[in-house]
């Protein structure tokens, strides 16, 4: 595996994970989240891991939403919800996406999708690192696992 | 002459608060349009505080500001001149609803969604929206070939802040492009408006994550500037520090991305690997892999970072460098991709970086990712021995000031004007505003495969441009 230090020094041990594919949309941010899920991304596709970035809404089952949610964006992440098949879930990662953060509503901005929506997976922080966004990924898995 | 119109900024009527800032009369603002016309004087930012319109233009050793007081039919414009200054005369009709009398006037930010229109004038109007956005007109090359016409972005799947392009194809090759912008539109220049410089700072660091230690800089130089005191030697060396953490993390993460676009997955995998070293080692100096918040520095900022660490970088490097030279490496792969020529850059005031490539070479992917590869290991070297620094004396000192750092893609600008402490009117410059108006030049000729490399060869950033 390439040597990401996502998982370093030690490397720490990946419990099992199920396929997931997740299409993501930075709906306006400053891209700090976006940063960090790229090097998830990354060190996922080194580790030949079941959950991937995908670049189209029609194979994603996750929506996964990063930024605040700028009256722009609004209907680009609508069309990318209406595209995806079948069961599919949304999850909100970074401060903006889950409530605005610094951020919230102004002219331009409608402040977070989280406070709008039901999502499955809401990760606060500014940005969260990524083994953090892999942790809350994975105990989503896990607890939609036992139901 | 380039010579001619700065004097002829210079004598500006009134002295402002500012240093290098200068109020045109009318008649003068004029003269200085019909001196542009004649020389090569770059245009690096054009914006309004609702009450002038004030142009910033490149000239050593200071900056110059040519302000002009804006008259109920608007502000001549600079775009016949200068066609850098198109996209920030738009802005400034989107966001005041000052015109710019012989530019152009539809929008570049607004879309027509936002609930009010001039959100930043005082009397601002409710807008009737166009929800289904904005219509494109294809260009009539591409409608008489009977081409394709694609779109890119805003939604891409990528890692990247949102932006539109639409790509006229007549044939295998792009021809006609139009940018849309605005998805990425926070309203900072709002939001800014009201708040202590400590709490705008925040918002600053936010701006654009790639470049957020250059946005902290330049803003913590204009706040210098503007209240008078100077910025002390332990955080003129900190800013150097982390820029040069901030330039190595940003310009691996675009080799990163390059190699995994041209499939040259031994450079993607390494250049990845080094990015997750710095981004540990920004976590071991200031506590958090972004830097967000850095500027001002904690009292306990080191001032050297770790030795062994730095060696094993740096070894990377040079088997980064090697591996891009090789035979079908990126270099090979990349070139004659994306040319931004020296013309173009000066033309559309695009500095740093992009400027320099242009310069070395022709301009091409290769050339871009070629200085980024050369900065890195600069930084490098200034990280292994950090120069002496000495205390940044402010200029001006009247509660305005204007402040600058060079970001990974460019030099950016910070312009404040304090009222009772409280941040009264700001604006920022960005470089991706000025990439994002060259991409219909650089873009002409390329293969729509190609597009997104050469969009993160130039490290464009759309939060960066909308702001
Ligand atoms: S939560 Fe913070 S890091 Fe993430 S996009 Fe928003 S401002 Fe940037």
């Amino acid at each position: 595996m390439a040597r990401l230090h996502l998982f370093w020094p030690e490397g720490t041990p990946l419990p099992r994970l199920e396929a997931l594919d997740i299409f993501h949309i930075e709906s306006g941010g400053c891209t700090g989240c976006a940063l960090e899920l790229a090097s998830l991304s990354r060190a996922l596709l080194a580790g030949n891991h079941p959950i991937r970035f995908v670049s189209t809404p029609r194979q994603a089952g996750m929506l996964l939403l990063t930024g605040s949610l700028t009256v722009g964006m609004a209907p680009v992440v609508e069309l990318a919800w209406q595209a995806m098949p079948g069961p599919r879930v949304l999850a909100v990662v970074g401060d903006c996406a889950v409530d605005g953060g610094l951020f919230g509503g102004n002219y331009a901005v409608l402040g977070g999708v989280g406070v709008r929506a039901r999502s499955s997976v809401s990760l606060p922080g500014c940005p969260p690192a990524p083994d953090e966004i892999l942790a809350a990924l994975v105990r989503w898995q896990t607890t939609e696992g036992e139901r | 002459m380039s010579v001619e119109v700065a004097a002829l900024i210079r004598q500006g009527a009134a002295p402002t608060p500012c240093a290098g800032r200068f109020v045109l009369e009318a008649e003068a603002w004029q003269a200085m349009i019909a001196g542009l016309r004649a020389t090569d004087l770059p245009l690096l930012g054009l914006w309004s505080d609702g009450v002038q319109v004030h142009a910033l233009f490149h000239h050593d050793p200071i900056p110059l500001v040519a302000s002009v007081a804006v008259s109920p039919d608007g502000y001549p414009a600079l775009s016949p001149v200068r066609v850098g200054a198109q996209g920030p005369e738009r802005i400034i009709h989107d966001l005041w609803g000052i015109p710019a009398i012989g530019g152009r006037c539809e929008p570049w930010l607004d879309q027509g969604r936002w609930p009010v229109a001039t959100p930043l004038a005082a009397h601002r109007a409710p807008t009737p929206g166009l929800p289904e956005g904005r219509e494109f007109i294809d260009d009539a090359a591409v409608r008489q070939a009977g081409g394709t016409g694609l779109g890119y972005g805003p939604a891409e799947g990528n890692f990247r802040a949102p932006f539109h392009l639409r790509l006229g194809l007549p044939g295998a090759r792009i021809e006609a492009v139009q940018p849309c912008m605005g998805y990425a539109h926070r309203g900072l220049a709002a939001r800014l408006r009201g708040l202590a410089p400590q709490q705008a700072a925040r918002l600053v660091a936010r701006i654009d994550a790639p470049a957020t230690v250059a946005h902290q800089l330049a803003f913590a130089r204009a706040l210098h500037n503007a209240t008078g005191t100077a910025m002390p030697a332990q955080d003129v060396a900190a800013g150097v520090m982390l820029g040069a953490m901030e330039r190595i993390a940003t310009h691996l993460d675009v080799l990163a991305q390059a190699g995994a676009m041209l499939g040259d997955g031994r450079s993607a995998t390494l250049a990845a690997s080094m990015l997750e070293q710095m981004r540990q080692m920004c976590r071991n100096v200031c506590g958090r892999r972004l830097l967000f918040d850095v500027i001002p520095p904690a009292a306990t900022f080191p001032v050297r970072v770790d030795g062994a660490q730095l060696a094993t970088l740096a070894a990377e490097h040079a088997s980064l460098h090697r591996l891009f030279w090789r035979p079908r490496g990126l270099a090979a792969q990349a070139r004659g991709k994306g040319v931004l020529s020296a013309t173009m850059a000066a033309r559309l005031g695009i500095m740093g970086g992009n400027a320099r490539a242009a310069r070395k070479g022709q301009g091409d992917v290769t050339d871009r990712l070629e200085v980024r590869l050369g900065e890195i290991g600069a930084s490098l070297a200034l990280l292994a021995a950090p120069p002496e620094s000495t205390v940044m004396e402010a200029e001006g000192g009247g509660e305005e000031g204007l402040g600058w750092a060079e970001g990974p893609a460019g030099l950016l600008w910070h312009w404040l004007r304090l009222e009772a402490g409280h941040v009264a009117a700001w604006w920022c410059g960005d470089p991706s505003l000025a990439l994002a108006q060259a991409l219909p030049a650089i873009l002409s000729g390329a293969a729509y495969e190609d597009v997104d490399l050469i969009v993160v060869s130039l490290g464009m950033s759309a939060t960066g441009a909308d702001l």
